[in-house]
Order: C-alpha cells, then sequence, then structure tokens
C-alpha cells in the first residue's frame, strides 16, 4: 500500500528536514519515492535548494511553478497529480508553515479522501524551542487552525525540539513535556520523537514513558541555516 | 538566560517590542513581509497598534505623525519600498523626530531580487532622500546582533531626535538561529523629556508643539540646519560602533558589514588554520563610518593591503578609500545580483592577492 506522509507544522518546526529524512530513509530501503515541496509561503530556505541532493537518491521531486526564480507568486504545478496517480511505495508531502502553508492542501482534498485508509499520515512537527509553539495551549491551538486550513486531521505529534546548531538534550526533554501535555489534551498521539542520533539516544537512556515518545528517529541535519556551515549545496 | 530559536524577521520585531515599540506602520514586500506579519498578531496583544498602510509613502507618514507625539514606532520594508520612503524620512529627519525604519536589503537596482542584498549602503549613509540630513544606520551581521540593536536604534533615536536606519540583509532576516531575547522594557514616554512632542496643549505646556518641516525664512533654515549639522558631529563623534577581529599580526585588513562580514569571517578562520593571519574591521555603524578605526588598522605595522568584500558593486569601498586616505593598498571583492560570495571564493581573492603584494 503507498504510503503518503504529510508535514505541517509551525515554521520553524523542521518540516523540511525531516522531509528529507524520510524520503532518503525510504530510497534506502529501495522503495520508490516522491517528495513534493508544497511551500507556497517561503522563499529562502526550501526543500528545492537541495533539488540535487535529492534527485542524488533517484526521488522525484516536485517543486512548485517558478521555485527559485525569484518570482514570489509561487502556484502549485499539475504534477501534483502524479502522487497520486502513480504507483509510489511513499509519497512525503513537505507544506509550508503555519495555518497559511497549510491552506496549499485542501485543493487536494479529495485527493487524500480516495486514498485507502491506513495510508495517509498527517504528522504535525513541533519544535517548542520556537516562539508561537512553547506551551501545550499554543501547540493545539496552532494544530486545530492547520487541520481546518489544510482540511486534514493530524494523525500524531513528532516530538523535533532543537536550537539549530546549539540542540541539547534538554530540547528534547522540554520538548517532551510540552508534547505529551498537548497530546493528552487533544488526543493526538505522538508518532515520532526525532533528533540527532547521539541526542536521541542520550533522550532515550532517561526512561521517559514510550507512549509520549513514539518512534524514536535519528536524523541527519540537511538544511542548513547559518553561515557557519556552508557546505556545497549552498546555505 | 532562555534561547529560543527565531527567525531573524520575528526576532526584530519581538525585539523592537521590548524596547518600547508600540506603533507599527508598514506595507508587505519580500524579504521581510513576517515583521508586520508578526507584528500584526503580537501588537494587539500588548495594547500596541499595528497598521498596514496602503502604500509604503502611506506608512512613513503614519510613522512621522506617531513619531511626532514622541511614542516609539518603527516601519519596516525592504529596498525598493525603502526607495518609496524616502521623502517621509527627509521630513523626520528635518522635524528632528526619533523612529526607526528597517531596511531588509535586496538585490537591485529596480525592482531586483528577492534574495539578499547591499546595494542600498550609498541610500542608507549618504542621504536617500533630499536635502543635508543623516540617518544613524546600524548593520546587524546576526539574529542576535540585530535583536540587541532594537533597542539601541530606538535609544539612539530619542537621543538625538534623529531617524535610526537599521540594515539587514534578507538572509538575516530569514535565517533561523538560537537567540536570547531582552527582557520587556517597561517603556513611557517621558514628556519632561520630550517636550518637542505634541501630546496636546495642557496647562503645564507653555508653548504649542509644532512639528514642522517647511522653513518660508532662509535665516531659519540655516538656525534648523546649524542645529542638525551640530547634532551630527556630536554623533560622529560618539556613537561610532565596528568589531575588529583578528587584527593581531595581520597582512591584510578586510572589511565587510552584516552577513558578507560573516562569510568574510569564516574565510578568515580558514586561512588562520593554514598560518596566513587577515583582520577584519566590521563597521556596526555604517553612519558614522569608523573611520579613525579603519585607518589606523589598515596602516598598523605588517598590514600590506586592504580588502574590502560586499555584497554590491563597491559602495562601501568609497568610505574605506576615505578611511585608508590613500596610505594603503585597497582592493575589492564583490558580486551582485544577490549572488553570496562564498568563504571560499573569498580565500581565493586573499590568496591571490597575497602572492603580489
Amino acid at each position: 500500500m503507498k504510503e503518503v506522509i504529510v508535514l505541517i507544522g509551525n515554521y520553524g518546526s523542521g518540516k523540511t528536514e525531516l522531509a528529507l529524512n524520510f524520503a532518503f530513509r525510504a530510497a534506502r530501503q529501495g522503495k520508490k519515492v516522491e517528495l513534493l515541496d508544497l511551500d507556497m509561503v517561503n522563499t529562502y530556505f526550501r526543500l528545492t535548494d537541495r533539488a540535487n541532493l535529492v534527485k542524488s537518491y533517484e526521488i522525484r521531486l516536485v517543486s512548485p511553478n517558478f521555485v527559485r526564480s525569484n518570482v514570489e507568486t509561487l502556484s502549485l504545478p499539475a504534477e501534483v497529480a502524479s502522487a497520486f496517480a502513480l504507483d509510489w511505495d511513499t509519497v512525503i508531502f513537505d507544506v509550508g508553515g503555519d495555518p497559511a502553508g497549510a491552506t496549499a492542501l485542501g485543493r487536494y482534498h479529495d485527493d487524500f479522501a480516495a486514498l485507502p485508509p491506513g495510508s495517509l499520515k498527517v504528522l504535525n512537527v513541533v519544535n517548542t524551542r520556537r516562539p508561537m509553539a512553547g506551551t501545550p495551549e499554543k501547540l493545539v491551538h496552532l494544530m486545530r487552525d492547520m487541520e481546518r486550513h489544510s482540511r486534514q486531521p493530524v494523525s500524531g505529534f513528532v516530538n523535533n525540539t532543537n536550537l539549530a546548531r546549539m540542540a541539547c538534550v534538554e530540547d528534547l526533554r522540554e520538548g517532551y513535556e510540552i508534547v505529551r501535555e498537548a497530546s493528552i489534551a487533544s488526543g493526538v498521539p505522538v508518532l515520532y520523537t526525532t533528533a540527532r542520533p547521539d541526542l536521541l539516544e542520550a533522550f532515550l537512556s532517561e526512561g521517559h514513558d514510550p507512549a509520549y515518545i513514539g518512534e524514536p528517529m535519528p536524523i541527519e541535519t540537511f538544511m542548513h541555516r547559518d553561515w557557519e556551515t556552508f557546505t556545497k549545496e549552498g546555505l | 538566560m532562555a534561547l529560543t530559536l527565531m527567525k531573524g524577521s520575528e526576532a526584530i520585531a519581538e525585539a523592537a517590542i521590548r524596547a518600547g515599540c508600540r506603533y507599527f506602520f508598514g506595507y508587505p514586500i519580500t524579504p521581510q513581509t513576517e515583521i508586520p506579519e508578526y507584528m500584526s498578531a503580537r501588537m494587539p496583544e500588548i495594547g500596541g497598534c499595528f497598521l498596514q498602510a496602503e502604500s509604503e509613502v502611506g506608512a512613513i507618514n503614519m510613522v512621522y505623525g506617531a513619531a511626532g507625539t514622541g511614542a516609539r514606532v518603527l516601519t519596516s520594508s525592504s529596498s525598493p519600498g525603502v526607495s518609496l520612503k524616502q521623502e517621509g524620512i527627509s521630513y523626520i529627519a528635518a522635524s528632528e523626530l526619533p523612529c526607526v525604519i528597517m531596511n531588509v536589503m535586496r538585490g537591485g537596482p529596480g525592482l531586483g531580487s528577492i534574495q539578499a542584498g547591499q546595494g542600498d549602503y550609498f541610500q542608507a549613509t549618504k542621504g536617500g532622500g533630499h536635502g543635508d540630513y543623516h540617518l544613524v544606520v546600524f548593520a546587524p551581521a546576526s539574529v542576535q546582533e540585530a535583536i540587541d540593536l532594537m533597542s539601541v536604534a530606538f535609544d539612539t533615536a530619542d537621543k538625538y531626535r534623529n531617524p535610526v536606519m537599521v540594515v539587514a540583509d534578507g538572509m538575516i532576516c530569514q535565517m533561523m538561529e538560537p537567540v536570547v531575547l531582552p527582557e520587556m522594557q517597561d517603556y513611557k514616554i517621558d514628556y519632561s523629556v520630550k517636550t518637542w512632542a505634541a501630546n496636546g496643549r495642557g496647562m503645564s505646556k507653555p508653548q504649542r508643539a509644532i512639528i514642522n518641516s517647511l522653513y518660508i525664512n532662509t535665516e531659519d533654515l540655516d538656525m534648523l540646519n546649524e542645529r542638525l549639522q551640530a547634532t551630527y558631529r556630536v554623533i560622529e563623534a560618539n556613537e561610532v560602533r565596528y568589531e575588529a577581529y583578528n587584527l593581531e599580526g595581520a597582512e591584510i585588513v578586510c572589511t565587510a558589514f552584516g552577513t558578507v562580514a560573516r562569510i568574510t569571517k569564516s574565510a578568515i578562520d580558514d586561512l588562520k588554520e593554514e598560518g596566513i593571519n587577515v583582520g577584519l574591521i566590521r563597521p556596526i555603524t555604517l553612519w558614522p563610518f569608523p573611520y579613525k578605526q579603519l585607518h589606523d588598522a589598515a596602516v598598523a605595522p605588517g598590514v600590506k593591503a586592504v580588502l574590502d568584500v560586499e555584497l554590491n558593486a563597491g559602495q562601501m569601498l568609497e568610505d574605506v578609500k576615505l578611511a585608508v586616505n590613500g596610505e594603503q593598498k585597497v582592493d575589492f571583492f564583490g558580486h551582485y545580483g544577490s549572488h553570496m560570495p562564498t568563504p571560499e571564493e573569498i580565500k581565493e581573492k586573499l590568496l591571490s592577492m597575497r602572492e603580489v603584494l
């Protein structure tokens, strides 16, 4: 059965980073993967910036029209239909931040509805170190807003709390506490906890309730947002 | 000290609020639209005023009005939008009013690009509008520095009754960095200091507060200009800010501002590992420019050349040459078209200079 992962969340929560990690993991398992850059909000630091890297994994990348051409009025390409029409093992949607970004999903409501039961996972990526996501109340409020705009119920939280290059175990621990409360308040489960491998290992050794950790997933960092870490892919 | 992961634009907006800014007037333009977006959500929470004007011209004139009442007021735009504001900025400078104008520079000229640029150096530092006036111009090189400079910008504007511009570039506004925010300042307008504020006459105000930039009588205009120039001389004497990096034993001294200075630092660090010493003077105030400090660094024993690096065709270069005053070789490395230089390119340039020194 086709696995469709939709990543939504507050901007800066790490959706693009996770989209790349989910995609590469699936590709390494020999799966046929399509990755869709559906960010209609941001013009800087986006999935398509890593097009060469994505293609090196033989992953099909779909990007908005006019992306990286310095045109601000991005539009959704007809090619998005290939996510539903073609025979992929894994399809990953990287959606723009906040309710505004999630709105882009609404257009595909009927296509998502036609997927077989159990095929679709809508993941709400959370970084509680971001200013608009620092309390359980804010998280639930933002999630409900995004659900309305995207016309999709969230399947689960992803605790991806980090401080970019200064990320530490305390981030994950704080994220765990806040996401757990948000999960209890909303009834939405925690499906993943994601972090750099060393941080994740240290966090897991602390013996927190697995019900609010979900699947621990070590991730690599591909999206750089600061000048100290230039890569050959650019910023 | 709680660290939080913030996008430059949000951080700038929040820092302005914490510095006492309660009025924001603006108009959206990439790459700074997140500033008005953030303000539109945040200002109502704290009893402030966010207003999306009908245009940049409208916004700057709203700033003019609010500044006339003594309030802390901010507007924000990006290069083409800042060009539109110039008439209003000249009026505000002439009326001796404090306010802060944020320019998140993008590529130019014209509509240019929506990526980062530094092509508004001339506009910001040499008087973008008409008449003899100066803005104090701050140029942060990181999200944290942008935060820290917001309260400095408001204080400086108040201190000299002069508009202050903060120039960042698209990268500073769009990148996310872990930062520490300052505490919320309990700012209240002190009318006993801001006696010029048009806050209603009342019994305690012996004279009407009139905000004006029109002087029909030439002697009156002379007096205004003399007062303005005297203020600028005080600012030049007291407000220069810069960062000196790795000057000890440097063969070449680089000059760069904003994010380009950070890239230049990376190149300097790489060269240091190879045993080659290159220094950096990074102006934090573009006006007043650190002429003396740069001059002294450029002619220090062992220094053989100066390299200015910018994301334009060489605008700060003119001030670098004025500072060096013909006493040192000055070279330039720049990109335009919003095409960011890499540390490798700067390194190569420095190494090629070294071969002929």
